[in-house]
């Protein structure tokens, strides 16, 4: 049980790192245990991928220690672009 | 030192925090038995007070404390450890508080002696292999999907690797977190440097990287 939604998460990584795209799954049926993520973000270029992932993890430090189960795939616009055209 | 008195929740959160072992009794004054184990702790406080403190707590003054540890009957005692609950006592089981205290207290000093701080164990541990996965269970049963999932992928790979079993030891498992900056498990470890969870080896598998990345 965590009291965190989609929504909620989605604005905060919005803000904090100026994300252009941002989607936040629940996968947890509502109770907000469990979410999965994607996110661009300018933020991310010149970090690998270890870096970017702590950033994420980082903004989220305080909601993650009530979300049991998060997993993340972080681009930059230019990887983004790529990924959608695969 | 004598049995200290919680008097509001930030001091709890100091005392049980403290780098001593905590050994705390959740109590109701209209107990008689609590009366009982705080003289238990009062006399265990004169033999092993320089390596455990102990506390006293009005379970009813602090109900969210009490909800969060399952305190259902006083007294119970709680052991801390830095802030995690180590172990338990429900109830006048004046044996059972000695025997466990005694045990706390014996460990505390065992670590004080060989010098190893809990930094040094875990830089130990990171180096253990050339490749370190610590998860929850082991690779024949893995007690959490993604430790599952992440061991399945290693598998694949075909290389050596060592598991730690973080359910089994509550102070590496909350104190890697820090050492590492990395809040989740499983992490995986190519001589003694983070790689990352499983979205990341994911990705690095996804990018054909992923040999590369755990043979370091």
């Amino acid at each position: 049980m965590s009291k965190y939604t989609s929504k909620y998460l989605e604005d905060k990584l919005k803000e904090k790192l100026d994300a252009t795209y941002v989607q936040v799954t629940d996968e947890s049926d509502g109770c907000g245990g469990k979410f999965s993520a994607i996110i661009v973000s300018k933020a991310f270029e010149g970090k690998a991928l270890l870096q970017k992932h702590r950033l994420v993890n980082t903004t989220l430090a305080e909601e993650l220690k009530e979300i049991h189960a998060f997993s993340q795939k972080s681009y930059t616009p230019a990887e983004w672009e790529k990924v959608q055209q695969q | 030192m004598p049995v200290l008195t919680v008097e509001n929740s930030e001091d709890y959160q100091k005392y049980i925090s403290a780098d001593k072992t905590t050994v705390a009794l959740f109590a109701a004054d209209w107990a008689e038995q609590c009366a009982q184990v705080t003289d238990v702790l009062k006399e265990l406080d004169s033999i092993l007070g320089d390596k455990l403190q102990f506390i006293t707590l009005n379970a009813e003054k602090y109900p969210e404390i009490s909800m969060k540890h399952q305190i259902e009957a006083v007294p119970t005692v709680i052991f801390f450890n830095k802030g995690s609950a180590v172990d338990r006592v429900d109830g006048v089981d004046v044996a059972a508080i000695t025997s466990k205290s005694k045990k706390l207290a014996e460990s505390a000093s065992s670590a004080a002696a060989t010098g190893q701080t809990l930094n040094d164990r875990l830089t130990a541990l990171i180096n253990k292999a050339p490749l370190m996965i610590f998860m929850k269970g082991d690779r024949n049963a893995p007690r959490c999907g993604f430790s599952k999932q992440l061991i399945a992928i290693i598998n694949e790979t075909n290389l050596p690797y060592e598991t730690f079993d973080i359910l089994s030891d509550e102070e590496v498992r909350q104190g890697l977190k820090t050492f590492s900056d990395w809040p989740t498990y499983p992490q995986v470890y190519v001589k003694g440097e983070l790689i990352g969870g499983l979205d990341i080896i994911k990705e690095l598998l996804a990018n054909n990287e992923l040999e590369a990345s755990l043979k370091g």
